[in-house]
């Protein structure tokens, strides 16, 4: 028999010591701040540029809350020259388009900013400069200290893994190791029920409050209104109604009603149908988990640029097994004194070790997953040793990770406890832990704490990913009187913006219509004409994601005012992988390994469940061959499918645009176009003949290197041109005629 | 043409709402089955080797002991 020694008065004072240590921690912990950051801005901060942009853009790692961001631009005098807010095709970039002809200064551009994924609000602001850098303008990040919302996170934390881990150790270890027939309602003694019953009120009426807590500082924080305002105004309201916030809330909000509907039914069944009590209860642990992934998808992982989706279903086994291993600790501290009060001696160490032995092999599956998922996670931000030591997220994991290693190693002494037999050598750690009660409330008080440590990690900002400062492309050209310039941003692959200014002999060129057209030579691809609207001030915009991927790119700009020939601008590029917006990041070796350890962690988890259904399975020879048959079938033909889709794609890629013979070598610019038109017109004697509409109506779908093959060797009723004529002659000649497609009726 | 979003403002692309709803309504799918399969099941508790208050030390297993 294990002798209940009483703790020695030194271990006390290292308990409340160790207590009031951790108490400190997590006061002095610095929270809030916003999952989101900047992948890109145009122009970066701090940017001395020479002449005015047309416009500032910042990408975000994830999309925005288009009513309630926003992005002003003032000058040095803190005049407003500019405001803008989420783009209308991009929900994750922000712009504003600055007036024409902004003097020199410096500029500063003031973000409000609230994420889709979380509802966090932060202000930023960025600085540029027009001419030369000017002394003193800096920009800068706000990050408030937001209690209330550590306050409503924590509450909500607490308040749902203990609701989890009630339910959850109610059905996998208090009914199994203590559960008997002639107790009806629920088959454990009432007045263990009635104690788990009223913590589940508890942490029901404390979970309620914290959503009540939550939308209201949603609320604050998107209005930046105080709480007065937010009740009287409905702010509250909005930010329930109009955000994804707003949506996970409700649904949060909705399963905490049916959870409690299922638990207040339970207390209807107690007296009229007691043998309902347990399936309330068992149905409730899956209530309670579907609750605790409303926190997963509105967690850091939500705005990961690795495997979102992934990171969201990790985080949830996460929390799950926290709240099963934690929670479930809570319910034991909260029932094991009623329920262990009426026996003393062995029968009292029978009955605790009955449960032990149960939770223990549950808190060991729970804490594999625990290990894993959270090291998954973890990588998902912490890409290099300094992100653990320099940022705030770092410091608020290891808090986290200090207060769990405290709860391990609890756990690992109650296992070695439990387990004298085999841990003779650990008799003096057995001794310790003398009765379990006083180290099982230590453990639930870490519990509670690691819980309230992961509600500050779930409020701290990322690591931020360094990022390469990445200019807009940028060129400017002269066509005639014409002074044309074309700026493209991001200038990597992807939706771009192109902002064209037109001047002529100085001054802005109005009403004019303005053309614009990707190309790449290399693949004798040409993308649509797109239509550039006019801004104001010569300025012309377009957008579009023609440009796909990397290499040499032309791109056409057309100039057409009333009563005037049309002008050519070209202008070639090359565009590089790595100027494209970071929109999602590539896997490392790391990522990928901790994802395989998470998934063998959840299968090790599930390996008794495992078990029983094996134990059921028919596996007579004939069976188990027509089901390896039937499985090896599915996986042969699901390749073989995918292999016949991306054949097919690749040979309808082939057959459309297949990679040209030749290359059209000459850039289609005013030049190339004036010496095309004059060749045309003196060795290519087409136009008076009938193909030659049939030609130019067929333009739009007639590569190049097709027109260069009816420039030199004719085609249908058209004559080959004068065969004297160089390549780069042939090739001019192909610009000139492309310059019809636009003349068509 | 039906183009009405449950949840409006997703922010991990077009397949939130459907992946949401799915995962809500396997849970409680699977909420309901658990009830109906709990309320069906026997109480397969007093197994006759279960010790009780009664039971010496000698006659126990070590994760069962039926709570009076």
């Amino acid at each position: 028999m294990m002798p209940p020694l009483p703790p020695p008065t030194a271990f006390v004072w290292i308990k409340r010591a160790a207590l009031a240590g951790l108490l400190l921690l997590l006061i002095g912990t610095a929270p809030v701040g916003a999952h989101g950051f900047i992948v890109r801005a145009i122009p970066e901060n701090r940017a001395v540029l020479e002449r005015a942009p047309a416009r500032v853009q910042y990408w975000f790692s994830e999309g925005l809350e288009r009513a309630f961001s926003s992005v002003t631009v003032r000058d040095q005098t803190g005049t407003v020259i500019a405001s803008g807010g989420v783009d209308d095709q991009n929900n994750a970039l922000m712009t504003a388009r600055l007036p024409a002809n902004l003097p020199d200064g410096a500029y500063v551009a003031e973000l409000r900013v609230a994420f889709a994924s979380d509802g966090h609000v932060i202000t930023e602001t960025r600085v540029f400069f027009v001419g030369a850098a000017v002394e003193g303008v800096t920009g800068s990040t706000t990050v408030r200290a937001e209690p209330l919302e550590v306050l409503w996170r924590a509450a909500s934390l607490a308040a749902i893994l203990l609701l989890l881990g009630i339910y959850a150790v109610y059905a996998l270890a208090l009914v199994p190791a203590w559960g008997s027939p002639q107790h009806p309602a629920g088959l454990l003694p009432p007045r263990v029920m009635r104690r788990l019953s009223a913590a589940a009120l508890a942490a029901l009426g404390a979970a309620f409050a914290a959503q009540a807590l939550a939308i209201v500082q949603q609320g604050m924080a998107l209005f930046n209104a105080d709480v007065g305002t937010t009740l009287a105004q409905g702010y509250w309201n909005i930010a329930r109604v109009g955000t994804r916030f707003g949506d996970l809330w409700t649904a949060r909000l909705l399963l905490l009603i049916l959870a409690a509907a299922l638990h207040g039914l339970s207390l209807y069944a107690w007296r009229a149908q007691p043998v309902l009590v347990r399936p309330f209860w068992v149905a409730n642990a899956w209530a309670l988990a579907l609750v605790v992934g409303t926190f997963s998808a509105g967690s850091h992982a939500a705005g990961s640029l690795l495997w979102p989706w992934v990171g969201i279903f990790v985080d949830w086994a996460h929390a799950l097994t926290v709240g099963l291993w934690a929670g479930g600790l809570g319910a034991l501290a909260l029932s094991l004194p009623v329920a262990l009060a009426p026996y003393a001696g062995e029968a009292r160490r029978l009955a605790l070790l009955a449960v032990l032995n149960r939770f223990s092999r549950l808190a060991a599956a729970c804490l594999g997953v625990v290990i894993a998922t959270g090291v998954y996670s973890a990588l998902n931000w912490i890409t290099t040793p300094a992100d653990l030591t320099s940022t705030a997220f770092g410091g608020a994991l290891g808090l986290k990770l200090l207060l769990a290693a405290g709860l391990v190693a609890v756990g690992a002494a109650h296992h070695i406890t439990l387990r004298p037999e085999r841990y003779r050598r650990w008799a003096a750690v057995a001794r310790r832990v003398g009765n379990f009660l006083p180290t099982l409330r230590l453990e639930a008080v870490l519990a509670a704490a690691v819980v309230v440590a992961a509600g500050l990690l779930s409020a701290t900002p990322v690591p931020v990913p360094e990022t390469t400062d990445q200019p807009p492309l940028q060129a400017q050209t002269a066509v005639e009187d014409y002074q044309v310039a074309l700026v493209i941003s991001p200038g990597g692959l992807g939706v771009n913006t192109f902002d064209i200014t037109l001047t002529r002999d100085g001054q802005p060129a109005s009403n004019r219509e303005v053309r614009l057209r990707a190309a790449q030579p290399a693949r004798d691809w040409r993308g649509p004409w797109e239509a550039a609207e006019e801004a104001g001030d010569g300025l012309y915009i377009a957008a579009s994601a023609d440009i796909d991927r990397p290499g040499a790119w032309w791109a056409l700009v057309d100039v057409i005012a009333p009563g005037e020939p049309p002008r050519r601008a070209a202008f070639a590029w090359d565009i590089r992988a790595e100027a494209a917006v970071l929109q999602s990041r590539p896997p490392t070796l790391l990522n990928v390994a901790a994802l395989l350890a998470a998934l063998a962690a959840v299968g090790w988890a599930f390996y008794p469940l495992a078990q029983r259904v094996y134990r059921r399975l028919d596996l007579r020879p004939a069976v188990v061959t027509v089901a390896l048959g039937v499985i090896f079938m599915t996986a042969l033909f699901s390749i073989i499918g995918v292999v016949v889709v991306q054949n097919a794609q690749a040979q309808y890629e082939a057959t459309v645009n297949p990679p040209p013979q030749r290359i059209n070598p000459m850039l289609p610019d005013a030049a190339s176009l004036a010496r095309g038109a004059a060749l045309y017109a003196r060795a290519c004697p087409w136009d008076s003949l009938a193909d030659h509409q049939v030609l130019i109506e067929r333009l739009p779908r007639t590569r190049d290197e097709e027109l260069f093959a009816a420039v030199s060797d004719g085609w249908r009723g058209l004559p080959a041109c004068d065969g004297r004529l160089s390549d780069d002659e042939r090739w001019d000649v192909v610009n000139y005629l492309r310059t019809k497609e636009l003349a068509r009726p | 043409m039906w183009n009405v979003p449950v949840l409006a403002h997703g922010a991990l692309g077009i397949w939130d709402e459907v992946i949401f709803i799915s995962i809500g309504v396997i849970f409680l799918v699977v909420m309901g089955a658990a009830w109906l399969k709990t309320r069906a099941l026997p109480p397969e508790l007093d197994e006759p080797t279960a010790p009780s208050a009664a039971h010496d030390a000698a006659s126990s297993t070590p994760d069962r002991f039926r709570l009076d």
